[in-house]
């Protein structure tokens, strides 16, 4: 068993938002939703001002405060450490959106295509990925990032990883101290986001500078 | 569709065309549907890597709201916001009236064609031959020719024989941004630079932004310099100054070998000549006399001092040009650019420690100088008045500490240096020498090369451009109000008739909407172009528009290539990366190559056609056509021929279009000689533009011979880089106390777009793109909250409006917008009514216009106050 | 720069829900408690009891309806253990069953219960009236990123809310129905005058404790100076608390008969809007933390 897990180099990372559109596009994800958010903050004061991006993925908590509020048992974990949302369960009622704090998770209410003033059906592309949604997630239940399970499975990175131009994203297994990631958390003064909500992620930050 | 039973699932391997770094990229097909674009991994051209906006381009291929048919306007009225009311007609109705259009022009030189950078391997030789083949010589790279390229390409040309330069991030440890964002998300080997600068910066390698903006690359670097728009030549030139006053330190063996610094030049500004051979001497310092520069027995080649040769008193130009910075004291420098004097000193000498002047590096068992200092720029600092010397003022930062195309300084880019394939030699480019002893660029994307200068002539071209003598693009006669008058003025004696336009979507692009629509492109009798969306260009003016194939759903036989500016530099490996179809062009769509082909047929031109052909390959890629390869004028081609024989030539027979279409790539190592090439080519290039003042007097005197002196001011073509200020820098009105400037988002291209779905689901929510930037003391001053609407207007009173965002990374008196938003083509709803339309407040003119190299201003003045 | 975002998705059903949960609950620990008050209090207790059960019920159909797979409410009552709404729902259902008995037993149409036993069961029905009302503000309250949902004053308020939205309830009803404005019903007046009072001090509390944190100073500042301050101001402030309490007031006190029915009618009607506007003042505050990393904060995206 391995506990999978994230680092994503404040470092290295410069904002393209790559993460955020390739997630879509590997895992079809309708019209607002958003796995891989990309948020930008701004600090100081000018002329020492500092601006940064953070890309997000589901931290995959080892104490998943989104489990925790789960009424319905939806939200399992499995024993590689992912946290999963099982449709046949899920009565989506969104109390998991309200509890995590990284805003990972999504719902989407209705699938809806990108060209509503279009005229005519789907175009194949949209029909394709709305098949691929629909397979897996459908409408009215949460949704989040899962690691790109299929994908690992597979031996393949996560999407958002393979694509990151800078390579700012390391995929591994945080249970192995020689993995990657393990090297790069010691080394760099990986940290987590917000402890104090004491859901232990398994996302690290590498520092800015 | 793939047939009965079998389940069809391949990955095609291709270049993306989402903006102009045209990464190699795999397309992945599933039953004949396009579903994903991932990197292609065995390409330098993103190294399999893909961005944001390249996988939202799956949406380029099927958008419901692409152009699929031929149509033509039915409601008469042209202009911004015009309605054309399409009606869809068949290609044979399209084709035959071009070609009646064509063939009733008045004057065959009456045609224009414009076509965008966005898509630029597409319009290498197809549309200059058919240029020549038809006759007429007006073209224009739509907004880029104002906004990108004029003081850039022309002076990197001349430094570095290339479009543009690029620190090599392998060794840099200290990088100079003067206005552009290379490394981070900008088209320049966008994702292959990207991982570079990481890596770099993950090494301790430290970049100083000058920008007026906390843009991207600002917030990632070292340290943000805030600096006022348009003053980067002053803030050059005095660090210049204190390198070379305060510090005294220079690469000499550099300055004596590479360069003209040790040119004599006498009192007439001019170099002093050996009365025999008419070259250019120096003084040869061990034996105590001049000697002309090539002159092998010289000793040591004096740099300073006051010599007297050929009997009159000279220095070597490098002691005028030491001399010359003095007028740039960071007293003064600091006023104009309101960068402390403190951190110009400060950093002029971590530049110079950081280039290690004397020190070397080994690689691959050649010891090369390494100079790990750059200082680089691009469209921020070089879109002023002052564009073309703001671009050579930043890079004599690089030649006085000898950091030039050696390890760890700023390299030409695209890589200009290529001794071509192993098995064919091509493409090959080599620069070459003038009499003079200064270096010719050899591979050049543009007719003209930047030197030797263009001669000044009476002018042909109905923008004038081809009678200054160093305009890399084109002019802004074309959009002036006056453009009727300048014609006559200078005796042109046709008149404008029909313009092919090829993407571009100028209305937007180049300046004021209703400036550029009116002044210029209603004035073309009949317009058509070639589009995969109607956009505001097409709506304001085109009679026909055709339906182009995407990048999806064509062949370009030559797209990433050596020399090419999407070509990564750095030493991995020389790729040459063709495009094709990842599908069959859906609907009714054409490849714009294919139809240009084709009227060149039923215009009875295809002979000549092919012969320009012959002729533009071996000046696009470096290395003559083989007869074997090269198109017979009697013959009777497809694209795909074409592209076939393109590709046989310069890569090997056993490399034609068929064998390219399984890889989509060849590749072959890079060499030291080539990648570090300074020391390899014997070439020098000047830091003394000599020849300036005397093209410039012809020019002037051309000029006036048709009453119109005063076109340009001739002040500019002087031998040592200056700061002039822009229009925005002497504005006294106490109301219009802002600089508008406009910065790119790192996804989204220029006007292209802001239609995809997904790429604008980002831009709503970011933080910066659809707003105004506006520092927060200032905006709270003027008594605005983050998020008010306010209006932005210029001396003429034009406006845009749009909510600001109040920053506190932002220079107080500057105010940026993102890119070319603001969008109203009924053709594009997704993008409608984002962002701001930046350009609506640009101004071109005689006084918004570099006189040197035609480059637009695109800063403005403005006042803001809330809507 | 830190831009933050209220949360979009829990929105005026949910308030519903909330609400009707609140006042149902209310007004039947209202009738309950009425019950053990003696003859006078018969028919007001009966209404109080009356209320309960159905209020909670389309309370409950709000939050079914607001879900994305209702099919699968059943399921939420699987995890007791950790989420609250799994609590709740074992919690309300059973209140819902206990309303429903007493009805039933009482009222229409079986009729004649031993007084004994409806004490019983009223005592039972009071603990999960109770915990119903406590319980929505705990719900929010398990969202812990959220501060302005995350604190001990939330449950306090809502549960002053419930009961004087469902003693406002009872009233209402009664004086529809032409019970006269003497005795007994002032004195429901009388102590609904006394939450009201109590519920302005939870809400000045309430603002007080969420601003130690800067979301929650967001949330306030969104609340009482930004876009829902209108909502908050007019619909709660006003509508919710000035207004029923100006009007029990002059009404307990300056009117009679006629006069005072009318200014109960009023007031209650006021007060219950205010009620159910009150949770939609908090659900549309609900602003997550920022995420910290080194000297930034992020402001979440919408969710
Ligand atoms: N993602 C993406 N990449 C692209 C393109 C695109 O549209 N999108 N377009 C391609 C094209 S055509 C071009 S020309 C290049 C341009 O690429 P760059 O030259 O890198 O252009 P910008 O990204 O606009 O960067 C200009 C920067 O200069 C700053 N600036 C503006 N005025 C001044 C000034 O006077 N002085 C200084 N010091 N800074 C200033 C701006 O704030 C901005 O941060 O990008 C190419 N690559
Ligand atoms: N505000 C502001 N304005 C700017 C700039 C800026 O930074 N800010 N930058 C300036 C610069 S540097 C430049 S280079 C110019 C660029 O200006 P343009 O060359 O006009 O480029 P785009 O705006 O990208 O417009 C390209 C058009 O081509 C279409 N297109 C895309 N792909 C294809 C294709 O395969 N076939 C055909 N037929 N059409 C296609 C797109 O739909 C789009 O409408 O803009 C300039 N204008
Ligand atoms: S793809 Fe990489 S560089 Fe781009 S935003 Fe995501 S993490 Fe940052
Ligand atoms: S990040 Fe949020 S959704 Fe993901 S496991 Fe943690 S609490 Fe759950
Ligand atoms: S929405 Fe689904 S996964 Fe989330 S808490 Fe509700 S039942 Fe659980
Ligand atoms: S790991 Fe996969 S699912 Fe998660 S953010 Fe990255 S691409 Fe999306
Ligand atoms: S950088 Fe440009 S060419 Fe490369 S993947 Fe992105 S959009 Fe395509
Ligand atoms: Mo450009």
């Amino acid at each position: 068993m391995a506990r999978y897990g994230f680092v994503i180099d404040l470092k290295r990372c410069y904002g393209c938002y790559t993460c955020q559109v390739v997630c879509k596009a590997a895992n079809h994800t309708p019209k607002g939703i958003d796995w891989a958010r990309c948020v930008q903050a701004e600090t100081g004061s000018f002329p020492s001002t500092l601006r940064q991006m953070l890309p997000m993925v589901c931290m995959q908590c080892a104490e998943p405060a989104c489990l925790e509020v789960c009424p319905t048992g939806a939200t399992q974990q499995d024993e590689n450490g992912i946290v999963t949302v099982d449709q046949d369960l899920c009565m989506g009622c969104k109390y998991c959106m309200m509890a995590c704090p990284y805003g990972s998770r999504q719902v989407v209410d209705a699938w809806e295509t990108y060209f509503p003033d279009a005229e005519g059906a789907l175009d194949p592309y949209e029909a394709y990925a709305r098949k691929k949604w629909d397979e897996k997630y459908g409408s009215g239940v949460a949704t989040k990032c899962d690691y790109c399970m299929d994908r690992v499975k597979q031996g393949l990175q996560p999407a958002c990883v393979e694509a990151c131009p800078s390579k700012a994203r390391t995929f591994g297994d945080l249970d192995d101290p020689e993995s990657e990631i393990s090297i790069l958390i010691r080394r760099e003064g990986g940290f987590q986001l917000n402890p104090e909500f004491g859901t232990d992620p398994s996302c690290y930050y590498l520092p800015v500078r | 569709m793939s047939p009965q039973g079998v389940k069809e699932d391949v990955w095609i391997p291709t270049s993306c065309g989402g903006c102009y770094a045209q990464c190699g990229i795999l397309a992945h097909r599933v039953d004949g549907v396009l579903v994903d674009l991932t990197g292609n991994p065995e390409t330098p051209a993103g190294s399999g890597r893909i961005c944001g906006k390249g996988v939202a381009q799956l949406h380029t291929l099927y958008d419901r709201h692409r152009i699929n048919y031929p149509v033509k306007r039915t409601n008469p009225e042209k202009g911004v916001h015009a309605d054309p009311k399409w009606q869809r007609i068949s290609w044979d109705e399209a084709l035959d009236t071009i070609v009646s259009k064509f063939k009733n022009m008045k004057d065959r030189r009456g045609c224009y064609f414009q076509a965008t950078t966005v898509q630029t391997s597409e319009i290498r030789f197809a549309i200059p031959a058919f240029m020549r083949s038809f006759g007429f010589k007006n073209y224009w790279v739509s907004g880029g020719g104002l906004w990108c390229g004029n003081g850039a390409h022309f002076m990197n040309g001349i430094t570095h024989a290339a479009w543009s330069i690029i620190p090599d991030w392998t060794y840099n440890n200290y990088t100079l941004y003067f206005g552009c964002s290379k490394g981070h998300g900008a088209g320049h080997a966008a994702l292959q630079s990207s991982q570079w600068v990481a890596d770099a910066r993950a090494r301790g390698m430290k970049a100083v932004v000058f920008d007026p903006f906390l843009s991207t690359q600002a917030s990632k670097a070292h340290e943000w310099v805030p600096i006022r728009v348009g003053t980067d030549a002053a803030a050059a030139l005095g660090m210049l100054n204190v390198i070379l006053n305060e510090i005294g330190q220079w690469d000499e063996e550099y300055l004596k070998l590479k360069t003209n610094a040790p040119y004599l030049i006498g009192p007439d500004e001019h170099y002093v000549r050996d009365r025999d051979t008419g070259k250019p001497l120096v003084w040869d310092a061990g034996a105590g006399r001049p000697k002309t520069f090539d002159d092998a027995s010289i000793q040591d080649y004096a740099l300073l001092g006051e010599f007297e040769a050929q009997g009159v008193k000279c220095q070597p130009s490098f002691a005028l040009l030491r001399e010359h910075v003095k007028k740039y004291s960071l007293e003064r420098v600091e006023e104009i650019t309101s960068v402390p004097a403190s951190t110009l000193r400060r950093v002029a000498h971590e530049f110079v420690e950081h280039a290690q002047i004397g020190s070397s590096v080994k690689i691959d068992g050649q010891t090369l100088p390494l100079r790990p200092s750059a200082a680089i720029f691009f469209r921020g600092s070089q879109g002023h008045v002052n564009s073309g010397w703001n671009c050579l003022a930043i890079d004599l930062l690089n030649q006085v500490v000898g950091a030039a195309d050696v390890p760890g300084g700023a390299m030409g880019h695209g890589p200009p240096v290529c001794h071509g394939h192993p098995d064919t030699g091509k493409p090959e480019t080599i620069p070459y020498t003038c009499k003079d002893g200064l270096m010719i660029v050899k591979g050049w994307v543009y007719d003209h090369k930047p030197y030797p200068l263009r001669e000044p002539k009476p002018p042909t071209r109905l923008d004038l451009q081809d009678m200054f003598p160093c305009s890399v693009y084109n002019a802004f006669t074309i959009m002036s109000p006056d453009w009727e008058k300048y014609l006559e003025d200078f005796k042109i004696d046709y008149r404008p008739e029909i313009m092919i336009n090829f993407g571009s979507n100028s209305v937007m692009t180049m300046g004021n909407a209703e400036d550029v629509t009116e002044n210029f492109l209603k004035k073309f009798g009949f317009v058509f172009s070639f589009n995969i969306y109607q956009n505001e260009f097409t709506e304001a003016v085109a009679d026909i528009v055709l339906p182009d194939c995407s990048f999806l759903e064509r062949y370009t036989p030559c797209v990433t290539f050596p020399s090419t500016f999407c070509h990564p530099t750095g030493m991995d490996h020389w790729v040459w990366q063709i495009r094709q179809p990842v599908v069959d062009p859906l609907f009714e769509r054409r490849d714009f190559n294919e139809v240009m082909l084709e009227l060149a047929k039923r215009l009875g031109i295809q002979e000549k056609y092919y012969a320009e052909t012959n002729k533009l390959i071996p000046v696009r890629y470096g290395g003559e056509m083989s007869p074997e390869y090269a198109l017979d004028p009697k013959g009777d081609y497809s694209w795909q021929d074409i592209c076939d024989r393109v590709l046989k030539d310069r890569l090997g027979p056993d490399k034609g279009l068929e064998a390219l279409k399984q890889t989509g790539l060849e590749k072959w190592p890079t060499k030291v000689e080539e990648m570090y090439w300074r020391w390899f080519v014997s070439v020098r290039i000047p830091i003394y533009f000599e020849f300036f003042k005397e093209s410039g007097e012809k020019a002037r005197k051309l000029c006036a011979s048709f009453g119109r002196e005063n076109i340009q001011d001739w002040s500019f073509y002087r031998p040592l880089a200056e700061w002039f200020p822009c229009p925005s820098h002497e504005e006294t009105d106490p109301d219009f106390d802002l600089t508008a400037f406009s910065w790119r988002p790192s996804f989204h291209t220029q006007s292209s777009t802001q239609n995809n779905p997904w790429l604008d689901e980002i831009s709503v929510n970011d933080p910066y793109v659809y707003l105004i930037q506006l520092n927060e003391d200032t905006g709270k001053a003027k008594g605005l909250k983050d998020g008010d609407d306010i209006w932005v207007e210029n001396k003429l009173g034009r406006r845009i409006k749009g909510p600001v965002r109040l920053v506190q990374g932002m220079h107080p008196d500057q105010l940026g917008i993102a890119g070319c938003h603001g969008h109203w083509a009924r053709g594009t709803p997704i993008s409608r009514d984002k962002g701001q339309f930046f350009d609506d407040l640009v101004i071109v003119d005689e006084k918004h216009t570099d006189s040197l190299t035609q480059g637009t201003d695109a800063c403005v003045r403005v006042k803001i106050y809330k809507a | 720069m830190l831009i933050l975002k209220a949360q979009t998705k829990w929105r005026w059903i949910i308030a519903g829900y909330l609400f009707l949960a609140g006042l149902g609950a209310g007004a039947y620990i209202t009738g309950v408690v009425a019950g053990f008050l003696g003859d006078e209090w018969a028919q007001l207790s009966k209404i109080g009891v009356a209320l309960g059960f159905p209020c909670v019920a389309v309370g409950c159909g709000l939050l079914i309806f607001d879900l994305g797979r209702p099919l699968n409410f059943w399921r939420a009552a699987m995890r007791p253990n950790t989420s609250w709404m799994a609590r709740g729902t074992i919690i309300i259902s059973t209140f819902m069953v206990l309303g429903a008995i007493h009805i039933a037993f009482w009222i229409w149409p079986f009729g004649g219960l031993s007084a004994g036993a409806r004490a019983v069961i009223g005592m039972l029905g009071i603990v999960f009236a109770f915990s119903t009302m406590v319980y929505t503000g705990i719900l929010l309250g398990a969202a812990r990123p959220i501060a302005f949902w995350s604190t001990a004053l939330l449950p306090v308020l809502f549960f002053i809310s419930a009961a004087s939205t469902g003693v406002m309830a009872v009233i209402l009803t009664a004086s529809l129905m032409g019970v006269p404005h003497s005795g007994a019903i002032t004195t429901l007046a009388r102590a609904d005058i006394i939450l009201l009072i109590l519920e302005v001090f939870a809400v000045a509390m309430y603002f007080q404790a969420t601003h130690r944190v800067p979301e929650g100073r967001e949330s306030a500042r969104l609340v009482l100076r930004g876009q829902v301050a209108p909502l908050f101001w007019l619909g709660f402030a006003l509508l919710g608390l000035v207004i029923p309490l100006a009007l029990e007031v002059v009404g307990v006190f300056a009117l009679h008969d006629g006069g005072a029915a009318t200014a109960a009618i009023v007031a209650s009607i006021s007060g219950i809007i205010g009620g159910l506007i009150l949770r939609q003042v908090v659900l549309s505050g609900g602003i997550h933390a920022p995420l910290r990393a080194g000297r930034f904060e992020f402001g979440l995206p919408i969710i």
